[in-house]
């Protein structure tokens, strides 16, 4: 049985935790400022890494939100897709319009998401491993209607070109800090204040243990709405991202793996897929592992054959010392 | 798990079976209105594409009745596929099928490891997996396609009696041990406890380790089977295909009436699962139906299939507790 007052204080930061991660993740820089001769540690080389990783960033949080409360979202990519296509077919409404449609489509999935799991009981492995095939799927259906046959969707389409304003805010920047960096960091801060607001906090307890949770008085549907909610929007939001990045929607875009990227990620970060464990901070770390590690891989000329392996290795690692420090 | 009420009849039975209802609705429907569904050719076709995903299944079944579940079978097909191309034009045959075997039940046995033995979850265990046996696809392979040079072997993949390939009816024997062992051998019905409840099979002595290292041996051996049948049929070695066939082989599981909280499932229940994708596809393709929809209807056919089955769960507990 949980101890909600202990879950109130001390599970949305828990440092020991912090520490741990912080610990692989500085050993895996200082390993790579070494070999790479300190390639790695040039102030365009971390930008670009920070670049690399602004969508991941953004997807791996609304992913935290979910695990915390013992789910699961695998539709997070296919979300991605059907925002980033849906954000270049409404482009002729201008930049709020689309991003309002990009939002609005990625929040649809959210609402029957959280409803499956939420009201029916769904598991929400299975729930969202079916809205997957339907956002990818769906994806496809819009941008063949857009007459691209189910491939990209580019932005000349609707006799336009993208607004250079898309364009403009990826490679912009505010004193010297790349925009999709900074608007990742907003939403790091954004999900820790989150957490800190009552009924973000409340996603502890209900991840801990739900029946106990319920009768101690948590609107435990709430809670879990919003989670899918979110994941679903920010998963829409690195959609947008993508599309100002490469200036067209596309049906694949993030790749097929995003979504178990950004799983792994929030495990190696210390969230338990168990429920009720996770940070921000964490999630964050977890991510820059990922990153961190692909990036030394290419700067060291790690042939892309053997990548996949040394990926699935450290995540193996990782999650494996989290789960030792779990259990003292 | 029968229904306690047997005066409630067909519309039960309907409930409990209903990805078999669906099959059997959708062939009927198929066979009366979409031409050339009834034919020979196209039954040999389905059962071609989809006697591999069946292997998959299968194991994919042992797993989840454990409460687990095996997101490596996608990179492990590839990986098998590699290991049997790369030994065949040195050793032959039989030497070389039974190395793919063998290798890849050896990583099959260290996510059983794994999983058993330490406290990563078994999607993070097989998550990783997948990135490791895929890499040494890549790596053994140099990320090229292996051919097979061998005919007779090439011939295997596509070898039929009578219009049923050969590797459905290996199927099918594997299904009717399987079915068998699950339900009248003891380890069989350890499967079942272990993913009933994990802390009242260890109480009762079950070895709760050795049965989760036997699932997912039994996974990757499947999955190796299917993965020789793959590359017969490929007549090559593919370092980069076969990606998520793992959600392809969980999806015929929970169709079939499979629960990932495990203890609930059937290789009968798998069998229609499987079979149910495969008349759908047939059926868009014959129909002419953009391909891009066949995401949405699987979607939400496995959407309704554990909505019924929920269901179901909810009525059971009902009438228990009416009781």
């Amino acid at each position: 049985m949980i101890n909600l007052k202990k879950y109130y204080s001390t599970q949305s930061f828990d440092t020991r935790s912090v520490i741990n991660i912080l610990v692989i993740l500085l050993s895996m820089i200082f390993f790579a400022a070494v070999f790479s001769q300190g390639v790695f540690l040039q102030q365009k080389n971390l930008i670009n890494l920070l670049m690399q990783n602004a969508a991941l960033i953004i997807i791996t949080l609304g992913q935290l939100l979910v695990i915390v409360t013992m789910g699961i979202d695998l539709s997070v990519g296919a979300v991605m897709a059907v925002s980033s296509v849906l954000m270049v077919l409404f482009q002729d409404f201008g930049v709020v319009g689309s991003i309002v449609a990009a939002l609005g489509g990625a929040l649809i999935f959210g609402v029957v998401n959280g409803a499956l799991v939420t009201f029916i009981r769904l598991p929400a492995f299975v729930v969202t491993m079916a809205t997957m095939q339907i956002g990818y799927s769906v994806a496809k259906l819009l941008s063949d209607a857009a007459g691209s046959r189910g491939g990209t969707v580019y932005t000349s389409l609707g006799g336009m070109e993208l607004p250079t304003l898309y364009s403009e805010f990826y490679k912009g920047n505010l004193w010297g800090a790349p925009l999709p960096i900074l608007v990742s960091f907003g939403f790091l801060i954004l999900i820790a204040l989150y957490l800190k607001t009552k009924n973000g906090h409340f996603i502890y307890p209900v991840g801990g243990n739900e029946k106990t949770a319920f009768l101690s008085g948590v609107p435990v549907w709430k809670v879990k709405m919003a989670v899918y909610m979110l994941s679903s929007v920010l998963a829409g939001v690195a959609g947008i991202i993508f599309v100002s990045r490469v200036g067209l929607g596309d049906p694949q875009a993030g790749g097929p793996w995003i979504a178990l990227d950004s799983i792994a990620a929030a495990s190696i970060g210390g969230a338990s897929l168990s429920g009720g464990l996770g940070t921000v901070l964490g999630t964050f770390f977890g991510v820059i592992i990922l990153g961190v590690l692909n990036n030394i891989m290419n700067l060291l000329g790690v042939p892309p054959t053997l990548q996949p392996a040394i990926k699935g290795l450290v995540i193996l690692i990782a999650v494996y010392l989290n789960t030792r420090r779990k259990m003292n | 798990m029968k229904t306690q009420n047997k005066g409630t009849s067909w519309l039960s039975w309907i409930g409990n079976n209903s990805a078999l209802v669906a099959f059997i609705i959708l062939f009927v429907l198929g066979s009366i209105f979409v031409p050339n569904f009834f034919s020979r050719q196209n039954f040999s076709a389905i059962l071609y594409q989809y006697a591999i995903i069946g292997f998959l299944a299968l194991g994919q079944l042992l797993v989840i009745l454990t409460a687990g579940i095996d997101l490596s079978q996608g990179s492990l097909v590839a990986f098998t596929s590699i290991v049997v191309a790369l030994a065949m034009s040195k050793y032959g045959i039989l030497p070389a099928v039974l190395a793919g075997l063998l290798a890849t039940t050896v990583l099959g046995l260290i996510n059983g490891l794994l999983v058993s033995r330490t406290r990563i979850p078994a999607f993070v265990v097989t998550l990783g997996m997948m990135g490791i046996a895929r890499g040494l696809a890549l790596v053994l392979s140099d990320a090229k396609p292996v051919s097979v040079e061998i005919e007779s072997f090439v011939k295997f993949g596509r070898a039929n009696i009578f219009g049923i390939p050969v590797s459905a009816i290996i199927l099918l024997a594997f299904c009717i041990g399987i079915g068998y062992f699950l339900k009248n051998r003891k380890l069989g019905r350890y499967i079942y406890a272990v993913g009933g409840s994990e802390e009242s099979a260890r109480l009762s002595g079950i070895d709760v380790k050795k049965i989760k290292l036997f699932v997912y041996a039994a996974s990757a051996f499947l999955t190796a089977i299917g993965g020789v049948i793959w590359t017969a049929r490929l007549s090559s070695g593919s370092p980069i295909g076969a990606n998520n066939y793992e959600m392809e082989s969980i999806a015929a599981v929970i169709v079939g009436g499979g629960s990932l909280f495990g203890g609930v499932g059937s290789v009968f229940g798998t069998v229609i699962g499987f079979l149910l994708f495969g008349t759908i596809n047939s059926i868009l393709n014959l129909v002419g139906i953009s391909p891009y929809w066949q995401g949405t209807i699987k979607g939400i056919l496995i959407l309704l299939a554990v909505a019924l089955s929920q269901l179901r769960r909810l009525r059971e507990k009902k009438s228990e507790v009416k009781k």
